[in-house]
C-alpha cells in the first residue's frame, strides 16, 4: 500500500474491509455456512416484508378516498401492516389508485425509481388498470402498466376497502412465492386480480 | 428559494403542485399548478347518452358525488325540458343532504390532521361510515351512487330507511357536540386556525370563490334562497354564516365554524324533509313509477341549451350544456362545467402570501380543495 | 318558508327575480342598444323556472359590456367562461363564447357582525340574478375575444381553461399559460375542437374488440 513518490505508507481502510470480507466470504462458501444463512435469513427478511408491507401516502383520485376508509376505523388496514409513509424512499408498496394522466407519468416513474428494492406495486381501481372510464381520453394512459411493473390488480370502481385489503393479503402470499426478486425481473410471474378466483 | 409542495404531498389533499416561494420561513410568492388527473370529461361526455353522463359527473368530485350528479342532472333538465315529480324532489333533497354532511366531515377528517389532531380523523370517518351506509341503500354503492336520472331519481327510500336515517342522524347531531369539545377547546388548533388566512367577502365574490368560504365572512349568500330549486323553500333551514372575527377578513376558524354549522343545518333538513315528504316516509313505490321518475326525452335539438347554479358543498357549481350531439342529439354537443376548486386554488395561493410556511397546510385545507373537480 | 323571528321570507321570490331582470334587461338595451348587444329575459325550463338574463353581445363590445354590468349593475361574480366550437356553423358561427355571471349581494363586514340578509328585504341591484352572454365569432383559424380579466378576478382562468381546451384567444390576456394540459403539449394542440377524436372513436363496445378483452390472456400458462 505504497504509493510511489511518497515516503510514507497510507494505510486505506476500504482495502482493508474488502480484503477481509474476501477472504470471509470464501471461508463461509467453503464451510456451507453461507447458504445456511442465507436461506435463514431469506426467510427472515422474507417474513419481514410481508408483515410490514408500507404503502405510500399518494391519493390520486377517488379510490384515494377508499383507501383513505381502508385506514379508518371501520375497515382499518393498520392492522394488517398498512401503514401510509409519505416518503416513496421509506415505503415498498405503491399504491396507484386513480388515472395516469400525460403529466403525471413521469413523477410517479420517479415515485417508483424512488423507492428501494423490493418493492411492490398494486393497480388499485379501473382507472390505474387500463384506464377505467376515461380509457377514450386524450390525456390519459391505458393503465399504469405501461410504465410501472404492477403485481396485483384490483377491479371496481372504487374498490370496497374489503377488496383493498384482500389485495394486500394476497400481495403478502405473492411475496412469500417470489421474496426478493427485483421488480424488473417478475415476468415469469403472472400479475394477480383480485376476484377472479 | 422556491419549494415544490407535491404532486405527492401530505398536505395537497389531491393531486396537485404548489410551488412556494420563501423567504426565510415567510411566503413571498406561489404558484399553483394543476392538471395532474385532467382527464378530458367534458370532451368524453360529448359522445355519451345523457344518462351515461351521470357516472362521468359522480366522479368529478369523488368527495361528495351525489351533489355533482344532481348539479349535472338539475342542468339536464333544464335542457331536456323535464318536470319532476315533488317525491323525486324531496329525495333528491334527503340525498344532497346526507352527501353535504358526508363531505365536511371528509373535509374535517382530513384537515384536523393538518393541524396536529390525529383524533378528530378517526372520529370523522366512523361517522362519514353511517351516512355512506345510507346512501348506500339509495344508490347501491359507498362513493358513486349513479343515482339520479334525468325526471327524477333511480329508486325511492327503501323500506325502513326512514327509520335509520332518522336514528343516524339524531345521534349524529349528539356527536356534533364531541367534535365541538374537542376542537375548540384545543390550543393547539385555535393558535394555528386564528389569525391565518384572512379573505374578505368581495374580494373572494370577485375571484369567484363561493359557498362556506364567503358564508364565513359574514355574508349569508347561498345559491338554494337566491336562486330555489328543489324544495329548499319548503323545508325549515337557514344558511349557516359566521361572523368574522377581524376587519381583514375570515380566518380559517371561521370557515371551519361555518361548515360545523352547515352540518347541524344539514341535519335538520334531513329530519325536516323525512316529515313533509309527499306519500310519507315509509312508502316505497317501484322504480319507475311515475310519483318519482316522470318519462324524460332523451335526446335535445341543437340550439337548445340549459344551465343550473348549484350549491355544492365547496361553493357554487354550475353545469352548461348545449344540445345538438352526436345520435341527431343522444348526446350533447358542449358540456361545459364549473368547478369552484378550480377558481378558489388561485386565489388561495394568493391568500398565502405573508404567512410562514407552517401555516400553508391549515390555510389551504381550510378552503377545501377536491382536485378531482378541478382538473375535469 | 320564513325567518322565525320577523317573518320576512328567507328566499328571492318569483316575483322579484322577474322584476330585476326586467330592470336589468331594459336598463342594458337602453344603454346598448346601438352596439348591437340585444339583451332579453329567459326562464329555465325546469324546476322553479327562474328567470335569468341572457345577453347576445359582438365581441368588440364586450370588455365595454362587462365593465357596465359590474360597477353599474352590480354583476361581482363571474361564474365560468367557456368556448365552443362550430365547424357546421355555417358562415356567421365558427366559434362561441359563453360567460356566466351572477350578481350576489355581497359586501365586506365589520368584524364581529353577520349580514343576514333575507331575499324579501333586498331590493334594486342588491337581488341576486344570473346572467348569460352569448358572444358568437365568424370562423376563423385565429378567434380572439377580448378578456375581461381586469374586471373580475375570476375569470382570469376560466380564460386561461378556455384557451387550452378550446383554443379562443383572449386579448389583453397576462400571463397566458396551459393549465389542464401539460405544459409540453403541441402548439396548436386544443382537444376539445371538433376535428379532433376521442381514442377509440366509433367504438362499440358489443362488436368490437379494441382493447383485446376476447383473445386469450397471454398470462394462462403462466404461474399466478
Amino acid at each position: 500500500m505504497t504509493d510511489e513518490g511518497e515516503n510514507f505508507t497510507t494505510f486505506n481502510s476500504r482495502t482493508l474491509v474488502e480484503m477481509v470480507g474476501d477472504v470471509t466470504d470464501e471461508a463461509l462458501k467453503a464451510t456451507k455456512i453461507k447458504d445456511l444463512v442465507g436461506v435463514l435469513g431469506g426467510r427472515f427478511f422474507n417474513w419481514a416484508q410481508r408483515k410490514s408491507m408500507f404503502p405510500l401516502h399518494l391519493g390520486i383520485k377517488c379510490c384515494a378516498l377508499e383507501m383513505a376508509a381502508a385506514g379508518g376505523p371501520r375497515f382499518d388496514a393498520e392492522r394488517f401492516s398498512a401503514i401510509f409513509r409519505s416518503s416513496p424512499r421509506q415505503c415498498d408498496v405503491l399504491l396507484v389508485n386513480g388515472p395516469i394522466s400525460k403529466k403525471f407519468a413521469d413523477p410517479i416513474v420517479r415515485l417508483w425509481e424512488q423507492m428501494p428494492e423490493p418493492k411492490w406495486c398494486i393497480a388499485m381501481g379501473e382507472c390505474a388498470i387500463s384506464g377505467g372510464p376515461y380509457f377514450q381520453s386524450y390525456n390519459i394512459l391505458e393503465g399504469v402498466d405501461t410504465l410501472i411493473p404492477v403485481d396485483i390488480y384490483i377491479p371496481g370502481c372504487p374498490p370496497r376497502p374489503e377488496a383493498l385489503i384482500d389485495g394486500f393479503a394476497k400481495l403478502r402470499e405473492k411475496i412469500i412465492r417470489i421474496g426478493g426478486v427485483p421488480s424488473n425481473q417478475r415476468e415469469h410471474d403472472a400479475p394477480i386480480i383480485i376476484g377472479e378466483d | 428559494m422556491w419549494i415544490t409542495m407535491g404532486p405527492q404531498h401530505p398536505m395537497t389533499h389531491g393531486l396537485w403542485t404548489l410551488r412556494v416561494k420563501i423567504d426565510g420561513e415567510t411566503v413571498v410568492d406561489t404558484e399553483p399548478e394543476l392538471g395532474y388527473i385532467h382527464r378530458g370529461v367534458e370532451k368524453i361526455c360529448e359522445s355519451r347518452d345523457f344518462t351515461q353522463i351521470t357516472p362521468y359527473c359522480d366522479r368529478l368530485c369523488y368527495a361528495s358525488a351525489m351533489t355533482w350528479a344532481h348539479s349535472y342532472i338539475y342542468a339536464a333538465e333544464n335542457l331536456l325540458e323535464v318536470e319532476v315529480p315533488e317525491r323525486a324532489e324531496y329525495i333528491r333533497l334527503i340525498a344532497n343532504e346526507m352527501q353535504r354532511i358526508a363531505s365536511h366531515l371528509m373535509w374535517l377528517g382530513a384537515y384536523t390532521p393538518d393541524t396536529g389532531n390525529l383524533t378528530v380523523f378517526v372520529w370523522c370517518l366512523r361517522d362519514r361510515e353511517m351516512f355512506l351506509d345510507l346512501m348506500q341503500e339509495l344508490g347501491g354503492s359507498r362513493m358513486h351512487y349513479n343515482f339520479p336520472r334525468v325526471g327524477g331519481v333511480k329508486r325511492d327510500l327503501p323500506i325502513g330507511f326512514a327509520d335509520r336515517a332518522r336514528a343516524k342522524t339524531k345521534m349524529f347531531l349528539e356527536r356534533m357536540q364531541e367534535y365541538e369539545m374537542l376542537l375548540d377547546e384545543s390550543t393547539i388548533f385555535l393558535i394555528r386556525t386564528q389569525g391565518v388566512g384572512y379573505a374578505k367577502a368581495e374580494e373572494m365574490v370577485n375571484a369567484g370563490v363561493t359557498g362556506p368560504n364567503v358564508r364565513a365572512a359574514g355574508v349569508n349568500y347561498d345559491v338554494r334562497w337566491a336562486h330555489p330549486y328543489s324544495v329548499y323553500d319548503e323545508i325549515d333551514w337557514e344558511p349557516s354564516v359566521e361572523k368574522q372575527a377581524s376587519i381583514k377578513g375570515a380566518d380559517c376558524y371561521d370557515r371551519y365554524r361555518v361548515r360545523m354549522e352547515e352540518m347541524r343545518q344539514s341535519a335538520l333538513m334531513i329530519l325536516d324533509a323525512l316529515d313533509k315528504i309527499p306519500g310519507g316516509a315509509d312508502t316505497h313505490y317501484s322504480p319507475g313509477d311515475e310519483m318519482i321518475l316522470s318519462k324524460a326525452p332523451n335526446r335535445a335539438p341543437e340550439g337548445a341549451s340549459g344551465f343550473h347554479h348549484f350549491e355544492d358543498p365547496r361553493g357554487e357549481s354550475m353545469f352548461y350544456l348545449q344540445g345538438g350531439g352526436e345520435g341527431r342529439g343522444k348526446s350533447p354537443y358542449r358540456m361545459s362545467i364549473r368547478s369552484p376548486m378550480f377558481i378558489t386554488i388561485p386565489f388561495v395561493a394568493k391568500t398565502m402570501i405573508g404567512y410562514k410556511i407552517a401555516d400553508i397546510p391549515a390555510i389551504m385545507g381550510s378552503f377545501d380543495p377536491c382536485i378531482g373537480e378541478t382538473d375535469r | 318558508m320564513s325567518d322565525k323571528a320577523t317573518g320576512a321570507s328567507w328566499m328571492v321570490s318569483a316575483d322579484q327575480n322577474e322584476s330585476a331582470a326586467k330592470a336589468a334587461v331594459s336598463a342594458i338595451n337602453s344603454h346598448f342598444s346601438k352596439a348591437g348587444v340585444v339583451a332579453s329575459v329567459l326562464k329555465h325550463s325546469s324546476g322553479s323556472k327562474r328567470s335569468y338574463v341572457s345577453i347576445e353581445c359582438p365581441p368588440e363590445h364586450w370588455l365595454a359590456l362587462a365593465k357596465w354590468l359590474r360597477f353599474d349593475n352590480g354583476v361581482n361574480h363571474c361564474s365560468m367562461i367557456t368556448g365552443i366550437h362550430h365547424p357546421d356553423g355555417g358562415a356567421d358561427k365558427g366559434w362561441e363564447v359563453v360567460a356566466h355571471l351572477m350578481r350576489m349581494p355581497v359586501k365586506n363586514q365589520e368584524p364581529g357582525v353577520a349580514h343576514v340578509m333575507r331575499g324579501g328585504e333586498l331590493e334594486g341591484n342588491d337581488i341576486p340574478m344570473e346572467y348569460e352572454v352569448g358572444i358568437i365569432l365568424p370562423p376563423s383559424t385565429t378567434p380572439t375575444v377580448p378578456s375581461v380579466q381586469s374586471v373580475w378576478v375570476g375569470a382570469d382562468w376560466n380564460e386561461k381553461e378556455t384557451w387550452d381546451l378550446v383554443g379562443i384567444n383572449f386579448e389583453g390576456h397576462k400571463d397566458m399559460v396551459r393549465v389542464l394540459n401539460p405544459h409540453d403539449s403541441p402548439v396548436g394542440f386544443h382537444p376539445l375542437q371538433k376535428q379532433h377524436r376521442l381514442r377509440y372513436d366509433g367504438f362499440n363496445e358489443m362488436y368490437d374488440d379494441a382493447q383485446g378483452f376476447g383473445r386469450k390472456p397471454i398470462d394462462a400458462d403462466k404461474v399466478k
